[in-house]
């Protein structure tokens, strides 16, 4: 029979754990008082402390999870207040991740819970920190770190799955969101789904310097053409408020030129930060969602979402959930190289162009060699001065046909493996 | 509105504007039962500054209350719950005034029902007497208040929406389609078609004219060589649009007629009128819709929409343009000639609305401007439907106890579980317990009057035990989830736009399922 050790008899999620389900995958197996220690036991990782970080925190501390980091390099701006529930505007400037865990701390007294805050960047930190997690929680908005901590966790699985630790990602745009549970070399991995992100909106630069016909293109010409003409060296800041009117001022003036409508200074933020739409209701049905995949995960209660959900709320509600396939030549978890057919006659400049546009491959600073030599590289820069001189090189004199060439990137763990087939 | 205010909003802004956030601000809701979903469903409607909300609840904080909800605590024990999960939740936006009632429901039920009348939404979470949940739906029912009944046992949510009808004018329908009257251009655009001379054009401005002007000028050609037929059917279609390839002097270099290619289907498609217009038509006659003083504005516009199309022959042109390659003169051009036409449209459209409100007994003040605007950019996006007053129906019953879906697990066993669950714990005074099952059973039987000859599906016992085993109404990740969902769905019907859930939401946090049903 089970008895509770633990004090706090919280009825919330008790008889989730003290009693074995219909659907439960272990049901011979189950131990209640086990699954109990791994729930106040587990180490979570917590990234990213803004709308769906804030969910996460509050979800985690009331299901029974006792050890938590949580790590995010933002401070908490105004914009922020709508959803961030943890923040109030008296907090504004101050770190997201200290703020979060100081709001859930206070609220958590005398449950034992322990919230250590990390304000740093994710790539701040070594391999060593992230390997003492059992879970990672991601709340992110960009693409490269979520790129980043996935090749991270891939990275440190061996060929016995020792190391692995679940990826549990979240992701929200307006009423829509999609939440994902990554086991890192079983199940597809972030990196193999790149070519699902929809692309950022990007328009001609021809329209934009010579025919703009919407509010738009009259920012982007703003942004893209004016600004380093005029300011050149200078790196445009949109949170300083001397800047956006310069840049809204701008495009206001090109717009009454060309008789153009609708430049405002919201559409100007929104075009030069790509803003995306947020609210609290989309945020915590994602978060929950992710924070349920984890308790499960760590209690073995039920089984875990394989491996993918998404939810759209904005005509009636609608989710689908369904295992996404891992990719073979997925460049972080596969073992088969990425095929690539290109002409013989491009020079090297033209095939860097083409794999900085492809989408399934997204890299935006990268570095090329081959098995047997350097084909160009960014740093340091006495190799990219070595280097240089092949950028001009036709790639049927750089390379054989089906070579193998390594892509790789400063900013990410990644090397990418391409088979380049001339034509 | 004011900077600030701007500036704290702008993530939501974005979704919905001023005009969806005006609603919002001026819409109270109602939570009936503080329980750990409904704190939740009341925290993502504060932070966005919905205006007002009241929380009835005559209940005292007690252990149980607290686990599982983030803005009740220890200090809080003993004192009323309404007050005391108001008092957290106001701390989140100053914008918002909150209100708490300390009655119990079955009173407020017996007194006014005026007093009902401030809400513009209300939302019941879990467990009330199913007399009061019955009264309260009647009332509601008639008083066309929208309804949301959630419920979270377990790993399981159930959402249900009661309104009379749902008619939604900004819908924000995600297919990009424009009107652009290709097909029947008016006179203006006729004209301005008619200025550019194509053939003499030079290359440059050759591969910058905007593609309805090609689209007119190539059905001209086409109807010239086909007796005047338009090409309507798909086949035909397809080869028009080899002929505006055709016309083009080099189609890699210009893209204008690759975009015209593009839009062939859509354009001629598009100039037929949309099937769900004519439904509306003809529902603005049944007797379904009373036209009087009572009437909602939606219909009012439908009739009068109906009356112009029957003066004019054709829809009010919602005016809006796509983006398209042109020079940036001739894109200015033709804005300005849609916009014109569609304010044009719009005014003969509101003649028809104060035509329509004087012959229903309504006030010509009640004419509002940017409704009328909204309704006539909306026009082929319009969204209508009618609702059920119930909790299920027989088709249900007779679908869960269908012995072909005896092993699977349909959400709709889940529903009826987690109504039984809430029933069975409101008569019997206690939630079910892991040895209760043969009473949950017989329980359930009775609620539904099935007869004991029938065995229940395995896979609805097999909901039943996931329900008794993991029985608790505040497991935080579905009252989260569910406070999420429902908050949305209020978010739509308070901002009236986008298009809510028709009525039925049933999410399975087992295995992150969920799926829809109409009642």
């Amino acid at each position: 029979m089970f008895s509770i050790q633990n004090n706090q008899h919280d009825s919330s999620y008790l008889s989730l754990v003290s009693n074995v389900g219909p659907f439960n995958e272990f049901i011979d197996e189950y131990d209640p008082n086990e699954a109990f220690n791994t729930l106040s036991n587990a180490r979570v990782l917590v990234i990213g402390a803004g709308g769906l970080g804030c969910e996460i925190l509050k979800d985690l501390a009331l299901t029974g999870f006792k050890k938590i980091d949580i790590i995010d390099a933002d401070t908490i701006e105004v914009s922020n207040l709508n959803r961030q529930f943890l923040f109030r505007s008296g907090d504004v400037g101050r770190p997201k991740a200290e703020v979060a865990a100081e709001f859930v701390k206070r609220k958590s007294m005398g449950k034992n819970l322990s919230i250590v805050s990390h304000y740093c960047r994710i790539q701040d930190k070594p391999q060593s920190f992230y390997k003492q997690f059992d879970v990672v929680i991601c709340g992110l908005d960009s693409v490269e770190a979520r790129r980043w901590i996935n090749a991270t966790l891939v990275s440190l699985v061996d060929s016995n799955l020792n190391g692995l630790i679940p990826m549990i990602d979240g992701g929200t745009e307006g009423f829509r969101g999609q939440s994902r549970v990554i086991l890192p070399t079983v199940t597809s991995c972030y990196e193999c789904t790149l070519d699902m992100i929809t692309p950022k909106t990007t328009y001609p630069v021809c329209t934009i310097a010579n025919t703009p016909r919407l509010p738009e293109h009259c920012v982007e010409w703003a942004s893209v053409l004016e600004w380093p003409r005029r300011f050149p060296g200078k790196k445009f800041d949109p949170d300083l408020s001397e800047h956006l009117d310069w840049m809204y001022e701008t495009a206001h003036r090109r717009a009454i030129h060309f008789k153009i409508d609708g430049v405002t200074k919201e559409l100007t933020l929104g075009v030069v930060k790509n803003i995306i739409p947020a609210i609290a209701s989309t945020n915590a049905i994602i978060a929950a969602s992710c924070c349920n995949e984890a308790f499960k995960y760590v209690t073995s209660s039920n089984p875990i979402l394989n491996n993918y959900m998404m939810y759209s709320g904005d005509y009636s509600i609608f989710t689908y959930t369904y295992s996404h396939a891992r990719k073979p030549n997925c460049p972080v978890c596969g073992n088969h190289p990425k095929t690539i057919k290109v002409p013989g006659s491009w020079d090297l400049r033209d095939f860097i162009e083409h794999i900085k546009e492809k989408h399934d491959i997204s890299i935006g600073t990268p570095s090329l060699a081959t098995a047997t030599k350097q084909l160009y590289f960014r740093s340091p820069p006495s190799l990219e001065e070595f280097t240089r001189k092949n950028l001009g090189r036709k790639l049927s004199e750089l390379l054989d046909d089906n070579e193998e060439v390594i892509v790789s990137d400063p900013k990410l763990p990644i090397s990418l493996r391409l088979l380049v087939k001339l034509e | 509105m004011s900077f600030d205010k701007k500036l704290k909003y702008d993530r939501q802004l974005r979704l919905w504007a001023n005009t969806g956030q005006t609603s919002l601000e001026g819409s109270h809701i109602c939570l009936v039962n503080a329980t750990a979903v409904g704190s939740e469903i009341l925290k993502n409607l504060i932070l966005p500054g919905i205006g007002e909300y009241t929380i009835i609840d005559d209940k005292r904080v007690t252990e149980e209350d607290i686990f599982g909800n983030f803005f009740l605590d220890e200090d809080d024990l003993g004192n009323s719950i309404s007050s005391s999960l108001a008092k957290q939740l106001n701390e989140l936006n100053t914008d918002v005034k909150g209100y708490a009632v300390s009655t119990e429901l079955s009173e407020l039920l017996r007194g006014p029902a005026e007093f009902w009348d401030k809400f513009n939404t209300i939302v019941i979470t879990n467990q009330v007497a199913s007399h009061d949940l019955d009264a309260l739906l009647d009332l509601l029912w008639e008083r066309r208040i929208p309804v949301f009944l959630v419920r979270t046992a377990g790993f399981y949510g159930t959402l249900q929406l009661f309104a009379k009808e749902v008619n939604v004018v900004e819908t924000h329908d995600p297919a990009m389609f424009h009107d652009l009257r290709i097909i029947n251009p008016w006179n203006e655009l006729q004209e301005y078609s008619d200025s550019m001379d194509i053939d003499t054009l030079d290359d440059e401005m050759h591969a910058h004219i905007p593609y309805v002007i090609i689209l007119i000028k190539t059905l001209e050609k086409w109807k010239k060589e086909n007796g005047g037929k338009i090409p309507l059917e798909y086949s035909k279609r397809s080869e028009f649009k080899r002929l505006v390839e055709s016309m083009s002097r080099n189609l890699e270099m210009e893209d204008n007629f690759k975009e015209a290619a593009k839009a062939t289907h859509r354009a001629l498609q598009f100039s037929q009128f949309p099937p769900l217009i004519n439904d509306l038509f003809q529902k603005v006659d049944s007797q379904e819709i009373s036209m009087d003083s009572n009437v909602p504005i939606f219909w009012i516009y439908v009739k009068a929409l109906k009356q112009f199309v029957e003066k004019y022959n054709e829809l009010p042109l919602p005016g809006s343009l796509p983006d398209m390659t042109s020079t940036s003169f001739a894109y200015v051009t033709l804005t300005k000639l849609y916009g014109e036409k569609a304010r044009d449209d719009e005014r003969k459209f509101k003649d028809e609305v104060i035509h329509v409100l004087k012959a229903s007994g309504n006030s010509e003040a009640d004419v509002n401007h940017n409704s009328i605007h909204s309704f006539c950019k909306n026009i082929h996006f319009l969204y209508a439907t009618t609702g059920s007053r119930k909790l299920y129906n027989n088709s249900m019953i007779s679908a869960i106890m269908k012995e072909s879906n005896s092993l699977e697990c349909s959400t709709l066993f889940i529903y009826f579980t987690v109504m039984c669950y809430f029933s069975f714990a409101d008569s019997l005074q206690s939630f079910p317990n892991p040895g209760d099952l043969e009473k949950f059973k017989a329980f359930f039987r009775n609620m539904f009057s099935l007869p004991s000859s029938k065995p229940l599906p395995e896979g609805l016992i097999k909901i039943f035990k996931e329900v008794i085993a993991h029985s608790s109404q505040s497991y935080h990740n579905i009252s989260s989830f569910m406070g999420g969902v429902t908050s949305q769905e209020i978010l739509k019907v308070s901002t009236a736009q986008y298009t809510p859930l028709d009525n039925l939401y049933v999410f399975d946090g087992v295995h992150s399922i969920s799926e829809k049903w109409k009642i």
